[in-house]
């Protein structure tokens, strides 16, 4: 063990390093390689419309992304994030139908988005289960209470145009979903890097026990990593909501993939104590460009999962093979 | 058969097992190794001794084929060997039992032993009759006790390195390397060890022993190979060694004293009162107190409790009975962060699993505990952090090239001292070391020692916990003795000797 750590002084700071971390350096590089090929392809992706539109695409991705990154930095991880969407959506566009206010649907979606995350959370922290199987019970229990909740797609019948504002509504020239997620992303990037919250975040993921060893209460930290999961949920499900005009109980499949896939190919760990937001963000774009591609170049839509299956170890393998390098 | 051959043509030539000359190996920007000789004799037991850093690993790791080699041949039986991969090592009957066990913890310890050579009986199916049977003789034969259909996992980690030397008798090994077998034993289990590596001998095998342990040394082996930075320094027989000499080889400077020590007997307040502990697992009505300024050295053998007492009175595990007291306050029982609070604090013995953070940087290891102090409104003052980790870092005189390096990459002894700067930093009323220079070497074993001794004299109180007899009279102010979650004895310093403990030990 001691002769190769003196030959492995590897380049530090993977959680610490701001914009051009050497980590992202893959990512940046496919994210460019694609946008130069699609554009090459079809001169229209760089229509502002088109733009707008992946924008749009990729911040419902990256407000739930935003808390995955924390609960896999942390160690922990969340599966039931599709099902919930669904659920919230469903459970918002009921409670403003019933009382006509966009406010009370609003903390309904939140109240019960972050109920689930808490219960996650008491599932992994308190009962010890671990999340991976945990949370994939909760998202079976979810996806079959939606059904006892309403068996078919809750409609709009208030017709709040704030409410349609939500999904489809601008800000200037920027869609109010893009400027939510972006508050989303800034407030994360700040708690994961700036603060002691953060901090104790990659502590736990790194070494439960260590963490715990030095004062750190290890497990209410990973129920706030759920919870804000949840809550993240809760806001992204409701401009589902609002982007669909229903709540659609089959809303969300998969959507805990892509938001996975997303932070993953970003180089948060699944083993914890790696990872940022920046890695999710790009993660995220990676992703949605591709879905826009394979849209505008009119290939076979089921495409759409096959690509960034083959794009996820690429540049998972990419990555290690720059580790590699790096370690020369 | 072949094997055999084989060492009967090389018995015919020399005596040695193995002959390695000139060895070179080379890692970008770092030369391991250079111009390294190593010649074992069959039947004896060679000691191959240095610091971190100073090679042993690599020389092991080529012996194993992990590494290939840029220099120098390697000759078994007067041929020369190539050894370009582990399968070719052990076909050429080297073994190597490396420090972290590498058994599959599931599967029982017959399935391990022949895990790469399963005996295969009709149509082909696995003949777990003779397995078992075949495990059964080979314990016999190192006088080992051990059932073969108990799960791998289950055993003590001294029982396992057991079935990795009896795997390698399984594969007829005729050198076998251990790589710090002691690091996790007891003096029993050390005694039981050295009686099997002379059962090896006695069957004509060599045994290449790494180890920084000095009095292990002497006591089991025939010669001793010292390499410092890479380089071939000695090759003595015992006998010409003294603890002087060897240290003197392997640090290349003289330390007077292994055990500095600068304090008086001045004592303060009680800073931890222990009273009546008992957990489910192991303590039963444990009581003492330390005092500021105070060493309390805590002996047992393995299995005697002191690791479960360190856990329960710095708040990590849950307690059953009895109350804890920090400075005159009551603490939480099964609550780190009350204990931080209060102002005391673990050293873990298993700095791996419990006190590093390996993927995360220096700075970010060292100032874990003490981040709150840094921090205003939640949001971490990095410029302080790194003032206070760059202070520690020259304090301590850590040897790092930057704080942003990964704490892995840093040497034990380096390790330890980052892990006792991150409670000093946040500032302790009481430390509970446990095994504080468990796998690291002399000259880092020496500072961490001094600076246990100052922490005492500016104030603090130390429990420590030990299975070194050395460190153990030559830091405490008290010894007490566990043995089966009790402590049966308490001696004052004058009055401890090696028998009365070890009797207290083993009542």
């Amino acid at each position: 063990m001691t002769s190769e750590s003196l030959s492995s002084t590897r380049k530090p700071g993977t959680a610490f390093g701001l914009f051009a971390d050497r980590s992202q350096i893959v990512l940046i590089g496919i994210l460019a390689a694609l946008c130069i090929a699609i554009s090459l392809a079809a001169p229209q992706f760089y229509s502002e419309a088109n733009v707008i539109a992946i924008l749009r695409q990729c911040a419902l991705v990256l407000i739930v992304a935003a808390g995955m990154t924390m609960l896999l930095i942390c160690g922990e991880v969340d599966l039931s994030v599709g099902a919930s969407l669904a659920f919230v959506g469903c459970i918002g566009m009921d409670v403003i139908n019933r009382t006509g206010s966009l406010t009370l649907g609003v903390l309904a979606a939140l109240a019960f988005a972050g109920t689930v995350g808490l219960f996650n959370g008491i599932v992994a922290t308190r009962l010890r289960v671990n999340s991976l199987i945990g949370t994939i019970a909760t998202m079976m229990m979810l996806q079959g209470g939606v059904f006892l909740y309403t068996r078919e797609a809750v409609q709009n019948h208030h017709h709040l145009p704030s409410f349609t504002g939500l999904g489809a509504g601008y800000i200037g020239p920027l869609p109010i979903p893009v400027i939510i997620a972006a508050i989303v992303f800034v407030v994360a990037f700040v708690a994961l890097r700036y603060t002691t919250f953060g901090r104790y975040l990659y502590a736990v993921g790194a070494s439960e026990n260590a963490a715990r060893l030095s004062g750190l209460r290890a497990e209410r930290l990973k129920l706030i990593a759920f919870v804000v999961t949840g809550l993240l949920v809760g806001v992204a499900g409701m401009i589902l909501a609002s982007l669909m005009n229903a709540g659609q109980p089959t809303a969300g499949r998969g959507f805990e993939l892509t938001v996975i896939a997303a932070v993953i190919l970003g180089g948060t760990s699944l083993s914890g104590g790696r990872g940022t937001l920046i890695g999710t963000l790009l993660g995220v774009l990676v992703l949605k460009v591709i879905d826009n591609g394979i849209i505008i170049l009119r290939w076979n839509q089921d495409l759409q999962m096959v690509v960034p299956g083959i794009v996820i170890i690429l540049a998972t393998w990419l990555d290690i093979v720059r580790r590699r390098a790096d370690a020369r | 058969m072949h094997a055999e051959l084989v060492q009967e043509r090389g018995g015919a030539h020399t005596g040695a097992a193995i002959e390695m000359h000139g060895i070179g190996k080379r890692f970008p920007g770092v030369i391991a190794l250079e111009e390294v000789d190593l010649v074992l004799a069959r039947g004896k037991v060679h000691a191959l001794m240095g610091e971190n850093g100073a090679g042993k690993s690599t020389l092991i790791k080529i012996m194993a084929g992990v590494y290939g080699r840029d220099a120098g041949s390697i000759n078994i039986g007067g041929r020369e060997v190539a050894l370009r991969n582990p399968r070719e090592a052990l076909a050429e009957g080297i073994k190597v039992v490396f420090q972290e066990i590498a058994l599959i913890s599931e599967f029982t310890v017959a399935e391990n032993i022949f895990l790469e050579r399963h005996p295969v009986g009709r149509a082909g199916s696995i003949d777990w009759k003779k397995i078992r049977a075949e495990s059964a003789a080979l314990f016999e034969r190192i006088g080992f006790d051990v059932d073969p259909a108990a799960r791998t996992g289950d055993l003590p980690v001294s029982q396992q390195q057991m079935v990795e030397i009896a795997r390698a008798l399984a594969h007829e090994a005729r050198i076998v390397v251990m790589d710090e077998p002691t690091s996790s034993l007891t003096p029993n289990e050390v005694a039981l060890l050295f009686k099997v590596i002379r059962r090896l001998t006695d069957l004509g095998i060599a045994v290449l022993y790494v180890t920084h342990k000095l009095d292990e040394v002497f006591e089991i082996a025939d010669t001793v190979t010292v390499l410092r930075d890479g380089r071939h320094i000695s090759t003595r027989p015992i006998g010409e060694h003294t603890h002087d000499t060897l240290i003197q080889d392997m640090i290349g400077r003289r330390i007077d004293n292994l055990f500095p020590r600068s304090r008086g007997h001045a004592k303060g307040d009680i800073a931890l009162s222990v009273k009546g502990v008992s957990t489910d697992a192991k303590l039963d009505d444990v009581s003492f107190e330390v005092r500021a300024g105070e060493v309390l050295g805590f002996f047992g053998l393995m299995g005697a409790g002191r690791t479960e007492l360190a856990k329960a009175i710095v708040g990590f595990d849950p307690i059953r009975a009895g109350t804890i007291e920090v400075a005159g306050r009551p603490l939480k029982p099964h609550d780190t962060r009350t204990g931080a609070g209060l102002g005391i604090g673990l050293l873990t013995e298993d700095r791996k699993g419990e006190g590093l953070m390996l993927e995360l940087s220096v700075q970010q290891n060292m100032s874990l505990a003490a981040l709150g102090a840094f921090s205003r409104a939640g949001f971490v003052d990095e410029t302080r952090e790194k003032a206070a980790v760059q202070g520690f870092v020259d304090r301590f005189r850590v040897r790092t090239p930057s704080l942003n390096q990964l704490i892995k990459n840093l040497s034990g002894g380096n390790q330890q001292k980052v892990l006792l700067a991150r409670w000093l930093m946040r500032g302790l009323k009481v430390i509970v070391v446990d095994e504080p220079t468990r796998g690291i070497d002399v000259g880092a074993k020496s500072e961490i020692f001094a600076l246990l001794d100052r922490l005492a004299n500016e104030g603090l109180a130390v429990v420590m916990m030990t299975s070194e007899m050395p460190e153990l009279l030559g830091l405490s102010d008290r010894i007490a003795v566990m043995a089966e979650g009790r402590i049966t004895a308490v001696f004052d310093r004058d009055a401890a000797t090696q028998e009365n403990i070890l009797n207290a030990a083993i009542a």
